[in-house]
């Protein structure tokens, strides 16, 4: 566990006897992944969050109530997560929780459910999507999970519709999709339902290919691949992995159009990996962006801990709109009976098609429902592309995916 | 070879009697009482942190006795300790929810589960010997992990299952100071057990195994029998923690039981001290302990050092990381039959001033 | 239908990086044949060695030759050091308090490199002029050639050292029995250090291959891990059983990559399948294919 320095201003106190109605500040915890093996992305992310909440407590706070955040590096490691969050809740008064991976925000589910304790997590796991339970096929319904942008699976349901598009325009008769990721909570979000709607759009879904997340020699898997003539890949992985993958597969000569889920794509990725044609969403413009919004991005990168020496890449940002929904909910908490994590919650359902003030252009319009925990179903396609050295990203399309019943909490 | 049946001059037994009691002097006695019923008042004494602390060195504890028994007294080498944590971890949750066994029958259960597959991996264990038995433990934790990772019926696959909260008769264990009490039951129970195990015929056979083990066998002792009940009994005692961790955290993930854990089981009871009963408890503590004090001692460390030095400060999490590993090395260099030889030397010099050395 | 191309190909795969594995074994052999010491950190030599050169090469911008050079050295005085600090002070001490030292050395190199050089991956510059060859029409990177060649060399300079040379002689001395070859004049203390230097060099030299190929990170260590079953297979004493068991491995883990992805289906074979025969051959032949049989006298 590492603690760095409390965000809280002069008039914060240091142990959470505070009530919440009448309280200065309020406790939320942060994990994040800085040493673990999502540290790639993660990063870049974590530092969006705090920079965020900084930048509000310095021009006061939530209505002049100040968010003292506590930051914990657990690296990715869940019972660690685990363990952090009880000393939170029991020791801290926590009220939310900017959670980061999937496999703890999943086994947390039901923790926060119970203690009532809304987590807005950098996983954007289907499972989380489902408050009610009201598909037959949501494993655990999550009332208190929230999470900016849109789910891993619509994310690769993009991905899909993209490649249905660019199959029928390159003419292939009968076009392949396969799943490549590690056994593991993260990569395998999508898996199911992508392959379901893969299926429906006339794919042919291959088997699954298994890729460890740790970086390594993937020629065997990329021979794999290579035999089974797929013509889309979607990668689960994210960081060195897909760096390995790409140049592995490269060499064996194997000729798929790359398909990331949203932590697999960003500049670094694709050129680290020299990639070309690489196919990623995102949820956000991209650094440097004209939006009235980069405004306010800008002054919350200059004054905070990020590190300068690289331009950040779009996770940093939408690091900063998860923060800001979650301020702006606390904000209406705050008006409306007191900051407690029932009223947080609520203050998630305020308003429709929500975009935080000051981030217009910035954070996509968004909206939380109490029977429907999908905020956006629009997915930014984008395709980079290595040259000498610098990635070069454009965007493609923009899929509005509809919201169907049937794709709550899958 | 950690010799613990010494007994220093000055200390006479004149009965076999005399040398079988639990608790060898009657000042030992009442220190561990006194420490019981310190224990027992903890929660009132202490706050919420220490306590969840102290369950931790608890369930840790009991699944090193059970690396004890099998390292320490029998000899035989084992890297995949964790394994069976882990499977006591799931047996639990899993016998809990298909058979809806109440939790607080499971967990023994659990241990029992753990016996078994202990004694299938414990099969081939009593042919091979030293280092080929290291390597082949790896291997079994390597598989086990891998079957946790995959077998969906049974662990929830790679996202994991959930464990109940554990309840007897309506009053449920859902808090820390609540879960202190079973876990310090278990804990007394498991020590107890051993100590017993240890002055028994077959604990007496297990060590005579680890001495020498040709001798044993001339001597009429199985040597596969108590290899193999070697491996069930630390098994049991690994499952059995498991369990515990299992509903304590109350969501089990095959991720928690890697190779790094079996590690640090070893390293509790070789800086504990390997055959020692006392010792183990001491080992899980330091190895509990170590990460938390790392982290205050860096804490007040980094905050004392100008701005400049920030970089050190993200090395923080690495410094906690590389503390483990060098204790063992330190441990293994200066102290290398570990704390409870440690403190049997504080003892003897308190004992003997002024003529200690 | 079986897929006879991908198994080819796959098999080629198998032996080319089986040929990583075997000269990694052959170090950990090397260790174990002089000095009883069993060394689980392994790994992070490969992973050092892939680090150093990557910083010679990057930071210090040197050209790859003399990067690979100062690597070498650089390892070397790493295993002499490791030698005397930590293994010395325990010479005659019970073999799990030998393993219990070399996993906890290994821990704590993982972590210490993790804060040097950063937990991501990072690619070596382009250093040779063709990215990659084709052998039975499975392109093979260049730099895996460049670890055929170096394993060859490596092979044949052990038999030679082991043959041929004055120092080479001294180690098959103390391995044989250490009592006999000190009372004959040989420093025992020398010839432990000369083990780890040499396994530590030929280690880094895998290691800076590797991330050549697949870029340089922690990751690389897990070869440490998977050159148990090597060994195993090869027999804990056998310099030969060393390199043989690598190759076995390296094939298996390709042969089953080809079940699975062909007929299974289940995704993980690549990873446990070693594991799997590992256990299996232990209880056939409990000492390695290769291996000494320990006769117990009374």
């Amino acid at each position: 566990m590492k603690k760095t320095i409390k965000t809280a201003v002069a008039a914060a106190l240091i142990s959470g006897v505070s009530t919440a109605a009448l309280a200065d500040s309020v406790f939320v915890g942060q994990l994040v992944d800085y040493t673990g093996p999502t540290a790639f992305v993660g990063k870049t992310y974590g530092p969006g969050i705090k920079d965020a909440v900084d930048y509000v407590n310095a021009h006061g706070g939530i209505d002049g109530t100040t968010i003292e955040m506590e930051q914990v590096d657990y690296a990715y490691k869940v019972p660690d997560a685990i363990a952090t969050y009880k000393r939170w809740t029991s020791r801290n008064n926590m009220v939310a929780m900017q959670g980061w991976g999937t496999a703890d925000t999943e086994a947390l589910i039901t923790f926060v459910a119970k203690d009532k304790i809304p987590v807005w997590s950098a996983s954007y796991s289907g499972h989380l999507t489902d408050p009610t339970g009201k598909n037959p096929k949501t494993e655990k319904p999550a009332p208190y999970n929230f999470f900016y942008g849109p789910s891993y699976s619509d994310g690769c349901r993009a991905m899909v519709q993209w490649a249905a598009s660019d199959a029928k325009e390159k003419g292939i008769e009968n076009p392949k999709f396969l799943h490549t990721g590690d056994n593991h909570p993260y990569p395998n979000a999508p898996k199911e339902a992508c392959a379901d709607y893969a299926a429906e759009l006339g794919f042919e879904v291959l088997p699954p290919v298994v890729v460890p997340m740790a970086p390594g020699d993937f020629k065997a898997q990329c021979l794999s691949i290579k035999e089974t003539g797929a013509d889309y890949a979607f990668v689960g992985n994210l960081g060195g992995s897909v760096v390995s993958l790409l140049a592995s597969c490269g060499t064996v000569g194997t000729d798929v159009t790359y398909m990331a889920n949203i932590w697999g794509g960003d500049y670094k990725t694709i050129e680290a990996s020299n990639a070309q044609n690489y196919i990623f969403p995102s949820a956000s413009p991209f650094w440097g962006a004209e939006a009235p919004g980069m405004e306010l991005v800008n002054k919350i990168y200059e004054a905070g801990s990020m590190d300068k020496s690289e331009k950040p890449t779009h996770h940093y940002i939408r690091g900063i709109c998860s923060a800001y929904y979650m301020m702006e909910a606390m904000k209406w908490a705050k008006a409306n009976g007191g900051i407690t994590g029932e009223n947080i919650k609520q203050g998630m359902y305020a308003t429709a098609n929500w975009v935080p003030e000051g981030l217009e252009g910035v954070c996509v319009p968004s909206t939380w429902t109490p029977e429907d925990h999908r905020g956006t179903t629009t997915v930014s396609v984008n395709r980079g592309s290595a040259v000498d050295g610098k990635a070069q990203i454009e965007q493609i399309d923009t899929v509005e995916l509809p919201r169907r019943d049937d794709w709550i909490g899958y | 070879m950690a010799t613990t049946s010494l007994r220093p001059c000055g200390d006479f037994r004149t009965t076999y009697k005399d040398d079988q009691y639990l608790l060898l002097t009657k000042w030992i006695g009442i220190w561990t009482f006194a420490g019981i019923a310190l224990l027992l008042a903890a929660p009132a004494l202490f706050d919420g942190y220490i306590i969840s602390l102290l369950i931790l060195i608890g369930i840790y504890g009991i699944a090193a006795l059970g690396l004890n028994i099998l390292v320490g007294m029998t000899g035989q080498i084992s890297l995949g300790h964790a394994a069976f944590f882990g499977f006591g971890a799931f047996s639990s949750a899993w016998l809990n929810s298909t058979t809806g066994i109440p939790a607080i029958l499971t967990i023994p259960m659990a241990g029992v589960m753990t016996t078994a597959i202990g004694m299938i991996f414990g099969i081939p264990a009593a042919r091979i010997k030293g280092l080929y038995l290291a390597i082949a433990t790896l291997a079994s934790q390597f598989i086990l992990q891998d079957f946790f990772a995959r077998a969906n019926w049974f662990s929830g696959g790679s996202s994991g299952s959930l464990a109940d909260t554990v309840s007897l008769f309506g009053f449920a264990f859902d808090s820390d100071q609540r879960y202190y009490y079973l876990v310090l039951f278990w804990t007394i129970v498991s020590l107890v057990a051993v100590a017993n195990m240890k002055r028994s015929r077959d604990g007496r056979a297990l060590v005579a195994v680890r001495d020498h083990y040709l001798s044993a066998e001339i001597m009429g002792i199985n040597l596969t029998k108590y290899r193999i009940l070697a491996f069930g009994v630390s098994s049991f005692f690994a499952g059995l923690g498991g369990a515990l961790f299992g509903h304590y955290l109350g969501f089990v993930s095959a991720e928690g039981f890697t190779i790094l854990l079996s590690i640090q089981f070893l390293a509790m009871i070789i800086i504990g001290g390997l055959g020692s009963v006392m010792g183990t408890m001491l080992g899980a503590a330091f190895i509990v302990l170590l990460p938390q004090v790392m982290e205050a001692l860096t804490s007040s460390l980094f905050g004392m050092l100008p701005a400049s030095m920030a970089g050190f400060a993200a090395g923080q999490a690495y410094i906690k990381e590389m503390s483990v590993g060098a204790a063992i090395i330190l441990f293994l260099i200066f102290e290398p039959e570990g704390l409870a030889h440690r403190v049997k030397l504080i003892r003897q010099s308190w004992k003997l001033y002024p003529f200690s050395y | 239908m079986m897929n006879w191309a991908l198994l080819s190909q796959l098999v080629v795969n198998g032996l080319i990086v089986g040929m990583l594995y075997g000269v990694v074994a052959m170090c950990f052999v090397l260790i174990y044949k002089s000095t009883q010491v069993v060394n689980f950190a392994q790994g992070e030599f490969l992973v050092l060695g892939g680090w150093v050169c990557l910083w010679f090469v990057t930071d210090m911008q040197m050209p790859f030759v003399l990067a690979f050079l100062f690597t070498l050295v650089f390892m070397t005085l790493f295993g002499i050091l490791m030698q005397v600090v930590i293994l010395r002070p325990l010479i005659g001490e019970p073999i799990i308090s030998v393993i219990m030292v070399t996993i906890g050395l290994s821990i704590f190199l993982q972590s210490l490199m993790n804060w040097i050089f950063g937990n991501s991956a990072e690619r070596f510059p382009p250093v040779f002029e063709t990215e990659s060859v084709s052998i039975f029409g499975l392109n093979v990177e260049t730099a895996y050639i460049l670890s055929l060649v170096m394993s060859f060399i490596i092979m044949a300079g052990f038999y030679a050292f082991f043959r041929f040379s004055k120092y080479g002689l001294a180690m098959r001395a103390t391995a044989f029995n250490q009592q006999v070859a000190q009372s004959l004049g040989i420093s025992v203390k020398q010839v432990f250090a000369m083990a780890w230097a040499i396994s530590a060099v030929v280690s880094g030299i895998a290691g800076i291959v590797i991330g050549l190929v697949n870029s340089v990170s922690s990751s690389l260590a897990i070869i440490g891990i998977k050159v148990f079953p090597a060994v195993i297979l090869g027999g804990l004493d056998s310099i030969i059983g060393g390199v043989v068991g690598g190759i076995i491995i390296g094939v298996l883990e390709n042969v089953a990559e080809f079940v699975d992805g062909q007929f299974l289906n289940w995704g993980n074979l690549y990873t446990i399948a070693p594991f799997y025969v590992l256990i299996v051959i232990l209880m056939i032949k409990p000492y390695g294919l290769f291996g000494t049989k320990d006769i117990e006298r009374i």
